[in-house]
């Protein structure tokens, strides 16, 4: 048995349709079969509620008396993209205001326009013949706007990482708070709720599919930036008039230490034409799976903790090593039911339409990382490999003179077997003069807890260390800790001047 | 139940908490503690049934106790149930419902606020 569009949506006008959301559908395949469910069911609807930084919006302000063509600008202090013709911007959702940081952003501008408020405009010019202003302060609303069009370019992962931190360190990502030594787990997504688990093989998304978007009946554009179905993780770039959105479905969000980024609300129809593609709207959470990785890692390629599927992840706790680990996700379920639920009531009330897709969207397609063809300095080429070392014996004395012979600020302190055990400052042996310490050796003065760095890891982290510790130096060592060189923050200056001068 | 104790000037002289404990025989747990020579305050577990004897050990001239109980504040406006919240706090203040709505047990709390700090609607806070 086949089902047409129109066959569909002859249905929705006659108010005869029957839609179920993702969630009631595997049950329902399980009870009539694929095609059985075939047959009773017309429309599957789909939600997802969660951050999705990739998100922004065109406005166009229309001309003021006296034109201005807008070159730089700013909204409530949020830098928004002006370099397209004259009155129209692009503001981005992660874009940070220039004097409220994290707390306010371009997702906040668009949460406070469609919350009808009052915006600032303040916008520059160069001033030509036919744009003779040169500036303007301006205050708009929403409804001032020609057009406020949302425009994101990638919305609605077709599966995301799990994100845990397997180092000492707690650390603040676009995951939310990652405890140290893995102690929490976040996820996102809705699982088998999400739009694109239940079109894996883009048979029915594509570009022209009408789409709820943030309380809007928005569009699917084609693909997404990153799109890459290939290893599981597609993508779609989604558009919607702000004008017919609402709180509901929109929200700013600050990932404290990340920044800015959007709360979106996402939900597809799959009307079901055939067997395949109701096979597929009979996904559940379990037959979903997906890597926790280490977000630790300050590297490209995270490794991978654990594979598990979203049944687990919803379960509140997956286990890692023997210990039960707390997960929690930063989308929200509840409202991508509720996303669901909304787009299903419009279908039913006859408000919202199917429509086929008038270009497919790639489903097997990989994303690459960047091709760099710049040099990564490593830590290796900007160390100074002539240093001077003491013992742990020796005296504080003995440490002062070397350190003035050799004209260096630090001293790391190594036993018998040439191993670091210590690192011995100008700033330590002033503090052990001043407080006329009793014991005057070396060991007794010493930091034990030395921040390293390994000859091969990029200088880029090397220095983000030197920052996070602020400390002047990193002693760069091999794994059995013998010490290689050091590298000295006046180095790495010199770097930064190198690379601007370019 | 948690007990919020502040001392005054006068309060951090004495080795209060100590004291009651001694008198009372009651166990408990300083959950978080900050004082200095002006003044201080520390949260305190004790058993439901024992909150009462403790206390009345503990009342002395400059020592303030209060039982703990909306340590979260929760804008159910501003939230939207994404449940970050949950895996951040070791003391199991945040859970869902069957909904997959956010339910608080400000009871657990132990004024750390980290679920303040990270809350990316910024729909928790604490109260002192």
């Amino acid at each position: 048995m086949y089902k047409s569009i129109d066959d569909i949506n002859e249905r929705i006008r006659d108010g005869s349709v029957r839609v179920v959301t993702a969630e009631e559908m595997p049950d329902i395949v399980d009870e009539l079969g694929v095609s059985g469910a075939l047959r009773e069911v017309d429309v599957v609807t789909t939600g997802t509620f969660g951050a999705m930084c990739s998100s922004g919006a065109f406005l166009n302000f229309g001309h003021s008396e006296i034109p201005i063509r807008m070159e730089k600008m700013w909204l409530n202090g949020v830098e928004a993209y002006a370099g397209i013709a004259a009155v129209d911007c692009y503001i981005g959702a992660t874009q940070e205001s220039i004097t409220k940081g994290i707390e306010y952003g371009g997702a906040h501008v668009i949460e406070d326009l469609i919350a009808g408020k009052a915006v600032e405009l303040r916008a520059r010019g160069k001033g030509t013949d036919c744009y003779p202003r040169q500036s303007i302060t301006n205050e708009f609303t929403l409804a001032d706007l020609n057009q406020a069009i949302m425009l994101n370019p990638r919305n609605s992962y077709q599966c995301y990482n799990a994100a845990t931190n397997m180092t000492n360190r707690p650390i603040k990502t676009y995951m939310g708070y990652l405890l140290p030594g893995h102690r929490n787990i976040t996820y996102s997504g809705a699982g088998a709720l999400s739009p694109l688990p239940n079109d894996p093989t883009f048979s029915v998304i594509g570009s022209g599919t009408p789409i709820f978007l943030g309380g809007a009946n928005g569009t699917v554009v084609g693909e997404g930036t990153q799109h890459s179905p290939g290893a599981g993780f597609g993508t779609l770039m989604t558009t919607g008039d702000i004008k017919e959105m609402s709180l509901e479905y929109i929200r700013a969000a600050t990932m404290t230490g990340y920044g800015v980024t959007m709360y979106v609300g996402v939900g597809v129809p799959i009307p079901l034409l055939n067997e395949d593609i109701v096979k597929h709207t009979a996904v559940r959470d379990e037959d979903l799976v997906t890597s926790i990785v280490d977000y630790g890692t300050q590297f490209r390629d995270r490794p991978v903790v654990k594979k598990v599927t979203y049944q687990e992840l919803k379960s509140g706790s997956v286990e890692i090593d023997g210990e039960e680990i707390k997960t929690s996700p930063l989308s929200s379920y509840k409202k991508a039911r509720e996303v669901a639920n909304e787009l299903k009531a419009r279908i039913e009330n006859g408000s919202f339409l199917m429509a086929s897709a008038t270009r497919p969207i790639n489903a097997v397609k990989k994303n690459r990382p960047m091709s760099e063809h710049g040099v990564v300095r490593r830590v290796s080429e900007m160390m100074v490999a002539t240093f001077v070392t003491i013992t742990g014996e020796k005296s504080v004395k003995e440490a002062a003179t070397l350190l003035l012979k050799a004209n260096t600020n630090h001293l790391p302190v190594i036993d018998a077997e040439n191993r670091l055990t210590g690192i011995v400052t100008t700033f330590d042996i002033s503090k052990a003069f001043a407080r006329d310490e009793e014991d005057r050796s070396v060991s007794n003065i010493m930091t034990r807890n030395v921040i390293t760095a390994v000859p091969d890891e990029p200088v880029d982290l090397a220095a983000r260390r030197l920052l996070q510790h602020n400390i002047g130096a990193l002693v760069v060592v091999d794994p059995a800790k013998k010490v290689l060189g050091m590298l000295n923050s006046q180095d790495l200056g010199d770097l930064v001047g190198e690379r601007w001068h370019q | 139940m948690k007990l919020m104790v502040t001392f005054d000037r006068e309060g951090v002289q004495d080795a209060n908490i100590a004291n009651a404990i001694l008198k009372s025989g009651v166990p408990v747990n300083v959950e978080r503690a900050q004082i200095d020579g002006d003044d201080g305050w520390t949260l305190l577990d004790v058993a439901d049934d024992k909150a009462e004897m403790f206390i009345a050990a503990l009342r002395h001239p400059g020592v303030e106790v209060r039982i703990q109980k909306d340590a979260v504040s929760h804008n159910i406006t501003e939230c939207v149930d994404c449940g970050l919240c949950i895996s951040i706090c070791q003391k199991q203040v945040f859970s869902f419902d069957d909904s997959w709505q956010l339910q608080v047990n400000s009871e657990r709390c132990v004024l750390c606020g980290r679920c303040a700090t990270y809350c990316p609607q910024r729909a928790l806070s604490l109260q002192k």
